[in-house]
């Protein structure tokens, strides 16, 4: 038989302009530097094919490149050589809601994103009633999208995602949203899909859920498929790659910035060798608990005497956002003048980690003390993930403390009552 | 948590219509039919400001141009011409301008959705064209109601302006969208070209006026497509007496209906070609 999806020799490159360019005063003051651009390597040569029938996981570090390889897949991006070919109809959920509109309600919008899904009013106006009944949204149907609870609109866009026939699902972490209730139905919906024999590709960070489902799991790191095989050993080789970054740093040096242009960074007289965290018994791992300890081990390698330098942290979390950072010489350590080929260990150790569920990034760098002279760069330098254990909310542990107190007035005397807790 | 009997059950699913075209024109339809509704959803008057503003503008047109500069003097029924000018010079800027915007700004859903790209330009113009079409309705039958209109075997060629009018914004909306996902100054040039425009086409004055001050300014202004369907359409529906863009500039009115079908082809071709940096660029 033939296979569903072939994917051959696939190359992805992305420009990003390193200055706005997008106005005409740029143009034309800027007319003869047009080529001010970084090229970021998406995917370097990703071949493979799916089978009819089967399901199909892929993996990777963030910005490894599966979501240019899905979007190249649905033909929303165009790959620079090679091609990726489906043979017959797709559906892709790379968000869910595509085309939904607030302003419209619930009702209009089974129509809009039915229509972006390829079906028209005639055929969908049958199946309002059960969309309505899959989504427990009766009640709501003539209510405005903007109205709803976020829940409310990922239950709707669900049902309605699932409404267009396919030979081929492509979905994108859709199980990271929603709650409980619904990820059971994602995952209802994947059974059946299991059992009715569809092919299906799932790109998920959650490593149970490919476990459970695919039948073959594709690892992608820095744009190249590293594994491809049954789920159990390809998750395990990725809980490998993981936890080994320092290998992975060794192989391919790893900073995702300084591979574009590695003039950008001059020739680099300090490198990291490797950047690793250790949990309390200074094994490598990448889960965490909230209030555990956490060390980050780097190995700089020096090439060339720059002189006392500096090393910096920070962690971001998994969306980007700065949560904190430092480094020695802020914190008046002083790294001092090495001499070329010596091997600096750094460490820096946080007793008691103030994150909650969640997870997070870590980035590097060696730069002089002014820190105007970056020497070595890595950023994502290390991943880790905190398990959701007390209930509390949000990203930061604040170590707060509760003090109540409570006058009850009864027949007697005043009694206060006092409780503390922290 | 409550797991609701009567919500486990999934819909069965449907299977797409095998044509590729009834899914892009369906797609079309939803589009602007939300387009449209969105455009007066929400405001009091709704529907009605469409309509006030071409009105508005015939208004502040008719009293600067008409009574105080006599502009149109001893043209018949020039009011009405006016009006029709105005109308389709609406339609003209409105479609065009909302167009530039029609892929930039539609960026979540070139991001996470395919289907062909046009369809948001189409669904732009089809939008603005609904708007159009009706007010259009509307001042030709109050102003035939009124006795104003002049309609003889000459007329059968008004919708075939119109239609060269469509052709036209269709062409322009094309070039104007894509462009401007990588050129953002467009929509700034845009403006300033429309009012040259605006001006250039002889909407607040007959077009006769040009040429009696300048033949050689008249046959280059009337290489414009919108002087050319504006002065055809006063000429077609309104007043006989006119001279069509053809008795003012002779055989060189093949130009501007030829730049009509140029716009579309053009568009066309630069939409294609930008069509696969879009995702990215947005």
């Amino acid at each position: 038989m033939n296979p569903v999806v072939e994917v051959s020799h696939l190359r992805k490159r992305f420009r990003l302009p390193l200055d706005k360019s997008t106005t005409l005063k740029y143009r034309a003051t800027h007319w003869r530097s047009s080529s001010r651009y970084r090229d970021l390597i998406a995917l370097r040569d990703i071949s493979f094919e799916i089978p009819p029938g089967q399901f199909l996981g892929i993996a990777g570090p963030n910005g490894c490149g599966k979501s240019t390889l899905l979007k190249i897949l649905c033909r929303i991006y165009q790959a620079d050589s090679g091609f990726a070919r489906v043979n017959g109809e797709f559906s892709a959920f790379l968000e869910l809601g595509v085309g939904f509109n607030p302003e419209l309600t619930a009702r209009e919008n089974i129509f809009l994103g039915g229509a972006v899904l390829g079906l028209t009013r005639a055929q969908l106006r049958s199946k309002v009633d059960e969309v309505f009944a899959f989504a427990e949204l009766e009640d709501f149907a003539d209510q405005k999208l903007k109205n709803f609870s976020s829940g409310m609109q990922v239950r709707l866009a669900f049902s309605v995602a699932i409404l267009a026939q396919t030979d081929l699902l492509v979905m994108d972490e859709v199980l990271a949203v929603g709650d409980a209730s619904f990820q059971e139905k994602c995952f209802d919906t994947f059974s059946r899909y299991k059992r009715e024999g569809k092919t299906v590709v799932l790109v998920s960070h959650d490593l149970n859920a490919l476990e459970e489902y695919c039948d073959r799991v594709l690892l992608i790191n820095q744009g190249e498929i590293i594994a491809d095989g049954p789920a159990a050993d390809v998750t395990a080789a990725y809980h490998r790659m993981i936890a080994d970054h320092a290998r992975a740093a060794e192989r391919d040096t790893p900073s995702t910035l300084s591979r574009g242009d590695p003039n950008e960074w001059g020739s680099r007289p300090i490198e990291f060798v490797s950047v690793s965290l250790l949990d309390g018994d200074g094994q490598s791992s990448r889960r965490f608990e909230t209030g555990g300890p956490m060390t980050l081990d780097m190995q700089l390698l020096v090439h060339r005497d720059v002189g006392d330098f500096a090393c910096g942290m920070a962690i971001r979390s998994a969306d980007g956002v700065l949560l904190s950072g430092t480094n020695t010489f802020l914190d008046h350590v002083t790294l001092s003048s090495p001499s070329p080929g010596e091997m600096v260990s750094v460490r820096y150790t946080i007793d008691s980690l103030p994150l909650l569920a969640g997870g997070y990034i870590v980035q590097v760098s060696a730069h002089d003390l002014g820190g105007s002279e970056i020497y070595d760069y890595a950023a994502p330098a290390a991943s880790f993930h905190i398990d959701n254990r007390g209930g509390h909310g949000g990203m930061l542990e604040m170590q707060g403390r509760w003090q109540v107190e409570q006058e009850q007035e009864q027949n007697g005397p005043t009694t206060v009552m006092r409780q503390t807790a922290g | 948590m409550t797991v609701a009997a009567h919500g486990s059950v999934a819909p069965e699913a449907i299977q797409r219509p095998k044509s590729n075209f009834q899914r892009d024109l369906n797609l079309v339809r939803e589009l602007s039919i939300t387009q449209f509704k969105l455009k007066y959803t929400g405001s009091a008057l709704g529907y009605v400001w469409s309509l006030v503003k071409p009105l508005m503008l015939f208004g502040i047109m008719y009293l600067v141009f008409s009574l105080l500069l006599k502009a149109g003097t001893g043209s018949k029924d020039f009011p009405v011409q006016l009006l029709i000018a105005i109308v389709a010079w609406t339609f003209f800027t409105e479609a065009t301008s909302t167009a530039m915007n029609a892929v930039a700004g539609n960026g979540a859903l070139i991001r996470k959705a395919y289907f062909p790209r046009w369809i948001l330009v189409v669904a732009s113009t089809t939008s603005a064209l609904l708007t159009f079409a009706i007010n259009t309705v509307l001042v030709v039958v109050v102003t035939l109601a009124l006795g104003h209109l002049d309609l003889t075997w000459r007329s059968l060629l008004a919708p075939l302006y119109y239609l060269e009018l469509i052709v036209l914004v269709l062409g322009l909306s094309l070039l104007l969208s894509s462009l401007f996902v990588f050129f953002r100054d467009l929509g700034h040039i845009w403006e300033i070209l429309s009012l040259v425009l605006f001006y250039g086409s002889g909407i607040v004055f007959p077009f006769a006026l040009i040429q009696a001050k300048s033949p050689r300014l008249a046959d280059l202004a009337g290489l414009n497509p919108v002087a050319q369907i504006i002065t055809d359409l006063r000429y077609s529906l309104v007043d006989p007496s006119l001279q069509s863009m053809g008795a003012i500039i002779g055989s060189l009115v093949i130009i501007p209906i030829l730049l009509s079908v140029a716009a579309l082809v053009v568009g066309y071709l630069t939409f294609s070609r930008l069509t696969p940096k879009f995702a990215e660029s947005l």
